[in-house]
C-alpha cells in the first residue's frame, strides 16, 4: 500500500457509532453549514457564453486572487472551501502561481471544451474511397503521418503527467492541462488513422526525433517543461501543421491539419503567456529558463535533421520524387525550416526574451540558412 | 536535468552532413521501404466513422497486441518499422497488456468524444437563478458539490498520474485516459460552478472523505488503483448522481447530473472490464486483489459516512429540514447506501472476483444501520 489513511474507518467505533446514531435518529452535527467562506452569486457576463470560469472570478473564489505562493491548500478542497485540519497532503510540486499561472488560461480551457471535436466523425473519410496516392506521395504522407503520431505521444504523456503535481488551487490550468492532455490524444488518433488509409500502412520511427523529444518528459520544473513543450516543440509543429495543410494531398487531409490546428495554436498560446507571466513574476527564472532552452532547441536541430521526416516533405512539398518535384519540393522544405525557426524567435521576443537570439546556437543557424536560402532566391 | 539527448546535434558534424546532403537533393530514402504491414483502413459503418475498431487490424490491430510488451519501450506508434535506428526507452512500467486493458475501452473512447458537452453552455444555469432554492435547502447542495468536487479532483489525478507509464502500445486505452481527465476536469468545473451559482458559496472539506480517497488514489499498483477509483469511486459517484438527481430541487441539478452519470458510467464500465479483464488473463492475482481489497475497503464507509456527505443528502433526499423530511431523507439514504454497497458487490461479481460481499466487512456495519 503506498498511502494509508489516517484511520481504517471500519475500524473506527466513533466515526461508525456517529454515522449510525445519524442515520438512526436524524440529529446532525451541520458543523458545515457554519462553514467560514464567501457568499458570492455569480453570473454569466455574456449570456452567449453560458456560465465562465471569468464569471467565477470573484474574491475568495477567484484566480485573481491566488497568492504567489500557495501555503494554505495542500489538499484535495476545492479552492475556496473552508478547510479544517485533518485533510491529507496531495503532495504538489508546483505551489507557485507564476510557475504554472499564464493570463487568459481560464479562456483557453473554455475555448478547448467548446471545440472538442471528433476524429472519427468529423473528418470525412469516406471521401478517401476509391482515392489512390501515387505510391511516392502516398508512402511520403503515411510516413509524415507516422512520425505526427509518435509526436502526438509525448506530447500527451508530458502535460498529463504534470498534472498531479499542481497544487490543487491552479484549478483553471490543471483544467487546462486535462484538455490538451484529450486534444493530443485525439490528434495521435487522427494521425494515426489517416496514415492507416493511405494502403501504405505506418512507416518508419523516427529515432533522432524520439531522441530529442524524450527531453521534454525530464524537465526539472513545470515552467522548463512548458517552455520546451509549449513554445518550442508544439510551436515548430504548429508551423508544420500549416505547411501540411498547404501540402495536402486531399481535402480530407486538409481538413486533419486544420482541425489540429485550431487545438495547436491554443497550447501555444498558453506557452506564450505562461512563459510571459513567469518571466515577469519570477525573474530569477530567466536563467534557468534559458538554460533549458539551450537543451530544448536541440529539439529543432534534432528535427530538421531527421532524413525520414523531412525527404517525406520533400517530397510531398514537390508532389513527387523526380528532380524537378526534388527541387521545388527542397524550396519549400528550406521556406518551412526558416519560418519555424524564425516563428520560434519572433514568440520569445513577444514573451520578452528578446536577448535569446545572442545566445542561441539556432539563431546563428537561422541567419546562416537564411543568407543562403536568399542567395539561391528563396524568400521566408 | 534527468535526461539529455544522445547528441548536441548541432555540434555533431554527421548530422549536420546528413542534413546538407538532403537539403541538395541527395535523399538517402531509409524509409521509403519500411517493413510494415500495407493497408487500407475503411468505416464499416459511414454513419458511425471511422473507428478504432475499423483499424484493429494485423499487427496494427489491438487484439493482436501480445500480454508481454517487450520490444516497445519508445514512443513509436505500434506496427511502424523500428528497425532504421536507436530510439529512447521510456521509462514504462506498465508493460503487461492485462494490467490496462478492457475489451469495451476502445468503445468507451469513442462514446466519450461522440457524447462531449459543454458545462458552460450545456446546463441551463438560468434556470436557478429564476427559481432560487430555500436556504437551508441550498446549503446542502453547496455542501454537496464541495464534496464532489474534492472526489473530482482525485478522479482528475489517478488517469494522469498513470498514462506516462503505460506503455504506448496500448494507445486505445492511454487515449480512454486522457478521455478521463477531461471528464474529471468538466466535472469539477460543473460542480464548482453549480456551488458558486447558488449563493451560498463553497461550504467545507471533508477529512474523512479525503483521506479515504488518497489512500485509493495512491495505490501501489494501477490495477488496484483502477479498482480503487474506476470500480468502487466512480461506482459510488454514479449512484449519488442518480439519488440526487432523483430528489433534486432544480432543472439544472438534474441537467448536470445527467452529464455526470453519463461520463461516470464509462468510468465503472472500463473499471469493471478491466478488473476482468486482468483476473482472466492472471487469476493468480484474485487472491492479492481480495487481500487488497480486504485493507482498502473501509474507505468506501469512510466516504459514505463523511457528514460532509452524509448529512446534505438526507436533507437533499428528503427535501428540506422540517422532521418528516428529515426521516424521509434517512429512510432514502438507508436504501441508497445499501444499494450502492450492493451494486459494488454485484460489479465485482461480474468482474470475476467472485464472493467478495462474503469476505468484505461492510456488510457488517451495514446491518446495523436502522432508521428510527
Amino acid at each position: 500500500m503506498a498511502y494509508l489513511a489516517t484511520h481504517d474507518y471500519l475500524e473506527d467505533k466513533s466515526f461508525v457509532d456517529k454515522w449510525l446514531y445519524t442515520m438512526r435518529t436524524g440529529e446532525m452535527d451541520l458543523s458545515w453549514m457554519n462553514a467560514k467562506t464567501e457568499k458570492i452569486k455569480p453570473r454569466p457576463q455574456n449570456a452567449r457564453r453560458g456560465l465562465t470560469y471569468r464569471d467565477l472570478d470573484v474574491g475568495s473564489y477567484g484566480f485573481t486572487e491566488v497568492p504567489e505562493k500557495v501555503r494554505d491548500n495542500r489538499s484535495y478542497a476545492p479552492r475556496g472551501a473552508e478547510i479544517p485540519a485533518g485533510v491529507p497532503d496531495a503532495q504538489p510540486w508546483v505551489s507557485r502561481k507564476s510557475e504554472s499561472w499564464a493570463f487568459n488560461t481560464e479562456s483557453y480551457y473554455e475555448e478547448a471544451v467548446s471545440r472538442q471535436w471528433n476524429a472519427t466523425t468529423d473528418i470525412p473519410w469516406e471521401h478517401l474511397e476509391g482515392v489512390e496516392l501515387p505510391e511516392a506521395t502516398g508512402k511520403a504522407l503515411s510516413q509524415l503521418m507516422t512520425f505526427l503520431t509518435e509526436v502526438e505521444m509525448i506530447a500527451t504523456d508530458t502535460p498529463a503527467m504534470w498534472l498531479p503535481r499542481l497544487s490543487p488551487d491552479f484549478i483553471e490550468v490543471r483544467a487546462f492541462i486535462a484538455s490538451q492532455a484529450m486534444d493530443e490524444a485525439r490528434h495521435a488518433e487522427v494521425f494515426r488513422k489517416r496514415a492507416l488509409t493511405t494502403g501504405y500502412g505506418l512507416m518508419a520511427a523516427s529515432p533522432m526525433n524520439e531522441m530529442a523529444l524524450k527531453h521534454l518528459r525530464d524537465a526539472d520544473s513545470f515552467s522548463e517543461m512548458s517552455v520546451a513543450l509549449h513554445l518550442v516543440a508544439e510551436g515548430n509543429v504548429l508551423t508544420m501543421f500549416r505547411f501540411s495543410e498547404y501540402l495536402s494531398p486531399t481535402d480530407v487531409d486538409k481538413r486533419i491539419f486544420r482541425l489540429v490546428m485550431q487545438d495547436e495554436a491554443r497550447h501555444v498560446g498558453y506557452g506564450m503567456q505562461h512563459f510571459k507571466y513567469v518571466l515577469e513574476n519570477f525573474p530569477e527564472k530567466r536563467e534557468v529558463l534559458h538554460a533549458h532552452l539551450d537543451e530544448a532547441e536541440n529539439i529543432s536541430f534534432a528535427g530538421a535533421a531527421a532524413t525520414e521526416v523531412t525527404e517525406s516533405f520533400i517530397i510531398l512539398a514537390g508532389g513527387g520524387m523526380k528532380k524537378e518535384q526534388i527541387d521545388a519540393g527542397i524550396k519549400v522544405t528550406t521556406q518551412f525550416n526558416l519560418k519555424q525557426m524564425s516563428e520560434h524567435f519572433e514568440r520569445l521576443e513577444k514573451c520578452g526574451m528578446p536577448e535569446r537570439k545572442d545566445r542561441s546556437k539556432l539563431y546563428q543557424m537561422f541567419l546562416m540558412g537564411k543568407a543562403a536560402a536568399e542567395a539561391q532566391g528563396i524568400k521566408i | 536535468m534527468a535526461f539529455y539527448a544522445d547528441k548536441d546535434y548541432s555540434e555533431d558534424q554527421e548530422v549536420l552532413g546528413m542534413m546538407n546532403e538532403v537539403m541538395a537533393g541527395n535523399l538517402g530514402l531509409r524509409w521509403y521501404n519500411a517493413n510494415t504491414e500495407k493497408i487500407k483502413g475503411k468505416p464499416s459503418n459511414p454513419e458511425r466513422g471511422l473507428t478504432y475498431q475499423d483499424l484493429d487490424i494485423g499487427t496494427y490491430g489491438y487484439t493482436d497486441i501480445p500480454e508481454y510488451v517487450r520490444t516497445s519501450q519508445s514512443m513509436v506508434a505500434r506496427g511502424s518499422d523500428k528497425s532504421i535506428g536507436k530510439l529512447p526507452d521510456m521509462g514504462y512500467v506498465v508493460n503487461r497488456k492485462s494490467d490496462v486493458w478492457s475489451d469495451n475501452v476502445t468503445e468507451l473512447y469513442e462514446e466519450s468524444k461522440a457524447r462531449r458537452w459543454a458545462p458552460a453552455t450545456d446546463i441551463p444555469w438560468g434556470a436557478l437563478g429564476e427559481k432560487p432554492v430555500a436556504e437551508p435547502l441550498e446549503a446542502a447542495c453547496a455542501q454537496l458539490y464541495t464534496f464532489l468536487q474534492e472526489c473530482q479532483l482525485v478522479s482528475l489525478d489517478f488517469p494522469s498520474r498513470w498514462v506516462a507509464l503505460i506503455n504506448q502500445d496500448f494507445i486505445e486505452q492511454k487515449s480512454f485516459m486522457c478521455a478521463q481527465m477531461l471528464d474529471a476536469s468538466r466535472l469539477l468545473e460543473v460542480f464548482r460552478k453549480r456551488a458558486l451559482y447558488g449563493g451560498a458559496g463553497m461550504k467545507r472539506a471533508s477529512v474523512s472523505a479525503e483521506q479515504c480517497l488518497k489512500e485509493w488514489l495512491w495505490a501501489e499498483t494501477y490495477p488496484q488503483g483502477s479498482v480503487s477509483i474506476n470500480l468502487a469511486l466512480a461506482g459510488l459517484l454514479l449512484n449519488i448522481y442518480r439519488q440526487v438527481a432523483a430528489f433534486a430541487p432544480t432543472t439544472t441539478d438534474r441537467a448536470l447530473l445527467g452529464y455526470a452519470m453519463q461520463d461516470s458510467g464509462r468510468w465503472v464500465s472500463y473499471g469493471t472490464g478491466c478488473l476482468r479483464y486482468h483476473l482472466e488473463h492472471q487469476p493468480g492475482q484474485r487472491v492479492s486483489m481480495h487481500e487488497y481489497l480486504d485493507e482498502s475497503e473501509h474507505a468506501m464507509l469512510g466516504i459514505i459516512g463523511s457528514p460532509e456527505l452524509l448529512e446534505p443528502l438526507i436533507i437533499i433526499s428528503g427535501g428540506g429540514f422540517e422532521k418528516d423530511q428529515i426521516k424521509a431523507g434517512r429512510d432514502s439514504v438507508s436504501r441508497f447506501i445499501k444499494l450502492a454497497v450492493q451494486e459494488y458487490f454485484e460489479r465485482l461479481d461480474y468482474a470475476g472476483l467472485e464472493g467478495r460481499a462474503h469476505r468484505s466487512r461492510i456488510p457488517h456495519v451495514l446491518e446495523r444501520i436502522q432508521v428510527a
